[in-house]
């Protein structure tokens, strides 16, 4: 029975299978194939070039960036037929060598609409000429000739369950056109900075952000792209191109962000025309740029330079501070003494600096090419750092002295004596540096990123070196330490005097929590510190009773329970107010009540769990959920849409996350008819998986007419 | 729109950090003063841009094994410009700026031998195995084409023609942006199309960070 069912099939997948054809490269597979088996006269339908690639190869996108060209398909069809452009999904950028391509790997499906004659009969004849580049570090030109048959039917067939899939998924990687209006402005410069009017984004589920212009000219693809995500939108700062044209008014290309979901990441692809907006005006921030030419020494010395002046970030200011009152204090021992000390501290520095370039290094072999800057913008650790240098002020004040392995770690092992001390405070040195400076560190980072691992490494010890060397100086040179004053009830008072600075560091860690958070992270962050004196000051009373260290330590984990509200924050600030909300048009809104209920009762129910922040859920609606053929379907099966909103992190649907093992949204579930549990949909939707899970239902209860359909 | 401020309010620190010697971020832009650069040739004799003050030079970066350099040399393009550009006076320099042990990378030997096979015309042919030429002026492919006036200043840089394909067949249709240049700068005006999209091979810069 099998047998005969597999005959059948084959000799009705038959026409599906005409003559595709294929040229077989060294590096690249090309074949020309058909959404459709049968076509019908007059009616447009999908074709693709597909091209499998030889791994770590690459071929080009419509605008190929610095090198490279872009794939061409000329086209000889029987008179009376058209074929359309290209469609190019959405490209990947490639760094070979320090030159900026893009691109695609893998495999890649380059689709053309094609409409055959109105008078077509017999069969279509389809033929192409097409060549490509293809490149891994040395580039090929390649090409082949490609033709296809297709007979002409009274209605358009769809091709085989994997060559629709294949197009299925082809469809699904062409960027969508931008939900949000776009523009952008000129600095003085010349550079443009994009701004993509995406309200209420979460900036933390949006891990990368880039724009690949759709032309040579107006943007230069060379250049490092810095991107920032607010509640506003999407902020890139880009830097002028080559072209020749005075001042671009409108600057077309494809946004694609790589989005954080429940599930992973989704890399999500628009088309954007920005136009100009003569009253922006950006001040021009681009600095370290891949395009710069600048050799290791002259990047050293900058680094080098770049470490000094961190000596003087408000930061940074009070640990030296710290290191100073500290040298007062060994003032008078033996040269043997302080020059263990400065080593030490440059140590701890180096060591620490080591460690964040290992990070650099790892993540981009990991991931490969790493827009950084997003990482150093989380609140948890600002409000970390702010009751750090908190605790560290009290110290200084005199409201508590260090006893053994109180306080912090970082600062309770700082404030040891001797060379383990001196080099704890070079790590605290650089943990601190860090929040103050993040975007000079990003950008210092950045040139570091686009360089090989050994000077990856040495630009960033290079500047650690810089940081250290003021105090390393100051140890090693005798003549500077005469200038020190001698020991004495002034160090007292200037300990005291340094607790100010470090107060004022809180202020302004505390004004940047505020940025990222909104007005409700002062709550959090003041409250928080109110917690920790009290803790401080009950500590104190002397080491007493349980009940006095269970209340210290109860105000400490309160503290830092105001971290885990912080971490939720955002989507109170970003999310609520200005967001685009959540369209409820044609939906239920969800209740678990309302779900079960439904599902009891026999009837389909599907839930689509969104938020106005995300990205992909935003996506799906537009490519899956909403389209006309998907709303068709949901009516004719009588399915009950729920939408449950958590912009806001409704209590209701985490808990039913939660359930589910999910960590966020996009989360799709299917009630089929009479089931007792719903299917959990996959996070990236297309109309054809939506429309079958639906249609499943009627082969399975009625004795339909279409029984060849199977459950 | 807050959070933004946060980065001015910084990146003002960190551009302070790195306005201390600006002049390392120096790119090659059209009318400004051309990169320096100094370099030695395929015969062992030094060049330096400084020297040829008063005179036109071009720049082309080569890179022997690329389609789109083979495109204009077995086209014979190429050649033919530099004997054009040489009857004028003006100094055209071929250079090889791929890294050692990537494609394109040539000794003394192999470039003289080039230039022989190649039937070529250059003034000299510079050996940059570091890719400090191709660095200092941005060069992103094989061939990338610069035009420096007498006076030093940057007047050209793009592509050799206007199609960029590497079919030879499509010479004769483009406009060859450099011979139009070179024609316009010795003519005393300025260049129209002064910066073209180059095209070709990424320029193979290897490990070279220098």
């Amino acid at each position: 029975m099998r047998r005969l069912l597999t005959l059948l099939l084959v000799l009705l997948a038959g026409p599906a299978f005409a003559q595709s054809s294929v040229v077989k490269t060294d590096n690249i597979r090309a074949e020309l194939i058909s959404a459709v088996s049968e076509v019908k006269a007059g009616e447009p339908f999908w074709t693709a070039l597909r091209l499998t690639i030889r791994p770590k190869w690459h071929t080009y996108w419509k605008n190929p960036g610095e090198s490279g060209l872009p794939t061409e398909i000329t086209w000889k069809l029987p008179a009376g037929a058209k074929a359309e452009p290209i469609v190019w999904p959405a490209p990947t950028l490639f760094n070979i060598g320090g030159v900026i391509n893009y691109g695609y790997h893998d495999e890649v499906l380059l689709l053309s609409r094609i409409t055959p004659p109105a008078d077509a009969t017999g069969s279509f004849a389809l033929s192409a000429d097409a060549n490509w580049l293809v490149c891994e570090d040395v580039c090929i030109p390649e090409e082949g000739k490609f033709t296809l048959s297709l007979p002409v039917g009274t209605a358009a067939k769809p091709a085989d369950a994997d060559t629709s899939a294949l197009f299925e998924k082809a469809r699904r990687s062409v960027p969508m056109e931008s939900p949000w209006p776009a523009r952008f402005g000129l600095a003085k410069s010349g550079d443009p900075t994009l701004v993509v009017d995406a309200k209420g984004l979460k900036p933390q589920t949006i891990r990368d952000a880039y724009f690949f212009p759709a032309e040579w000219g107006p943007v230069a693809s060379m250049a490092r792209q810095k991107a920032s995500v607010g509640a506003d939108g999407i902020r890139i700062a880009l830097r002028k191109g080559d072209a020749k044209a005075p001042e671009p008014q409108q600057i077309a290309g494809t946004l694609v962000l790589t989005e954080k979901t429940g599930d992973g990441e989704q890399r999500q692809a628009f088309d954007v025309v920005a136009k100009r907006d003569p009253a922006f005006v950006p001040t021009s921030a681009l600095m370290a740029t891949g395009s710069e030419a600048i050799s290791l020494g002259e990047a050293l010395l900058f680094a080098l330079l770049g470490g000094l002046i961190l000596n003087l970030m408000p930061c940074v200011f009070p640990v030296l501070a710290m290191k100073a009152a500290a040298f007062a204090k060994l003032a008078g021992h033996e040269r043997g003494v302080l020059r263990r000390d400065g080593l030490a501290y440059t140590a701890g520095i180096l060591v620490a600096f080591g460690a964040m370039a290992a990070t650099v290094v790892g993540i981009r072999a990991s991931l490969g090419d790493v827009s950084w800057g997003f990482q150093f913008q989380s609140p948890i650790f600002s409000l970390l750092i702010a009751y750090l240098f908190f605790v560290i002020g009290l110290n200084l004040a005199g409201m508590f002295e260090i006893a053994g392995g109180f306080a912090g770690v970082g600062q309770g092992l700082a404030a040891k004596g001797g060379a383990t001390g001196a080099f704890f405070t070079g790590v605290l040195a650089v943990v601190v540096a860090t929040p103050c400076t993040a975007p000079f560190m990003a950008a210092a980072l950045g040139f570091a990123l686009g360089q090989p691992a050994p000077q990856t490494v040495a630009v960033l010890l290079a500047l650690g070196l810089g940081l250290a060397l003021p105090y390393l100086a100051l140890t090693m040179t005798p003549a500077l330490q005469q200038l020190m004053p001698r020991p004495g009830p002034w160090m007292d008072r200037l300990r005291q005097f340094l607790a100010f600075p470090m107060f004022a560091s809180v202020v302004w860690m505390i004004w940047v929590l505020t940025q990222q958070t909104g007005p409700d992270g002062v709550i959090y962050a003041l409250g928080g510190m109110v917690l920790i004196a009290f803790a401080i000051w009950l500590l104190r009373l002397g080491s007493g009773s349980w009940l006095r260290r269970g209340l210290a330590a109860a105000s400490v984990l309160l503290a830092l329970a105001a971290v885990l509200k912080i971490a939720d924050g955002p989507a109170t600030a970003a999310s609520t107010g200005n967001a685009q909300g959540v369209n409820f048009e044609g939906w239920e809104k969800f209740s678990r009540h309302r779900m079960t209920e439904a599902a009891a009762a026999g009837k389909p129910v599907f839930v689509d769990f969104t938020a106005a922040w995300c990205i992909t859920c935003l996506v799906n609606e537009r490519v899956a959920l909403e389209t006309p053929a998907t709303r068709a379907a949901f009516e004719r099966t009588g399915t009950v849409k729920l939408k449950g909103d958590w912009t806001n992190r409704d209590p209701e649907i985490t808990a039913l996350l939660k359930e589910l093992g999910r960590a966020g949204v996009p989360l799709y579930l299917y009630w089929a008819p009479g089931a007792a549990q719903p299917k959990i949909l996959p996070q990236v939707l297309t109309e054809a998986a939506i429309i079958s899970e639906l249609d499943r239902r009627p082969t399975c209860q009625s004795s339909s007419s279409n029984a060849a359909r199977s459950c | 729109m807050p959070k933004l401020i946060v980065e001015r309010r910084s990146l003002l620190l960190g551009a302070a950090a790195l306005a201390v010697a600006p002049s390392a971020f120096a790119a090659a832009d059209l009318g400004k003063p051309a990169p320096a650069f100094s370099a030695t040739d395929s015969n062992g004799k030094a060049w330096s841009l400084a020297e040829l003050k008063g005179k036109v030079v071009v720049l082309e970066t080569t890179n022997h094994d690329c389609p789109y350099v083979r495109k204009h040399y077995n086209s014979a393009n190429m050649q033919s410009q530099q004997r054009e550009a040489a009857a004028k006076g003006v100094v055209w320099l071929t250079v090889a700026s791929s890294a050692k042990g990537e494609e394109g990378y040539v000794t003394a030997p192999q470039a003289n031998e080039l230039t022989r096979t190649r039937n070529a015309a250059p003034a000299a042919f510079l050996l940059d195995p570091l890719s400090r030429i191709a660095r200092a002026y941005s060069a992103t492919v094989t061939p990338h084409m610069y035009i420096v006036d007498a006076s030093g200043t940057l007047v050209y840089k793009g592509g050799i023609d206007s199609i960029p394909s590497s079919s030879p067949s499509d010479i004769p249709k483009a406009k060859q942006y450099v011979r139009v240049a070179l024609d316009e700068v010795l003519a005393g005006k300025p260049v129209a199309d002064a910066s073209t999209r180059p095209y070709g091979c990424s320029l193979k810069y290897g490990n070279n960070a220098a």
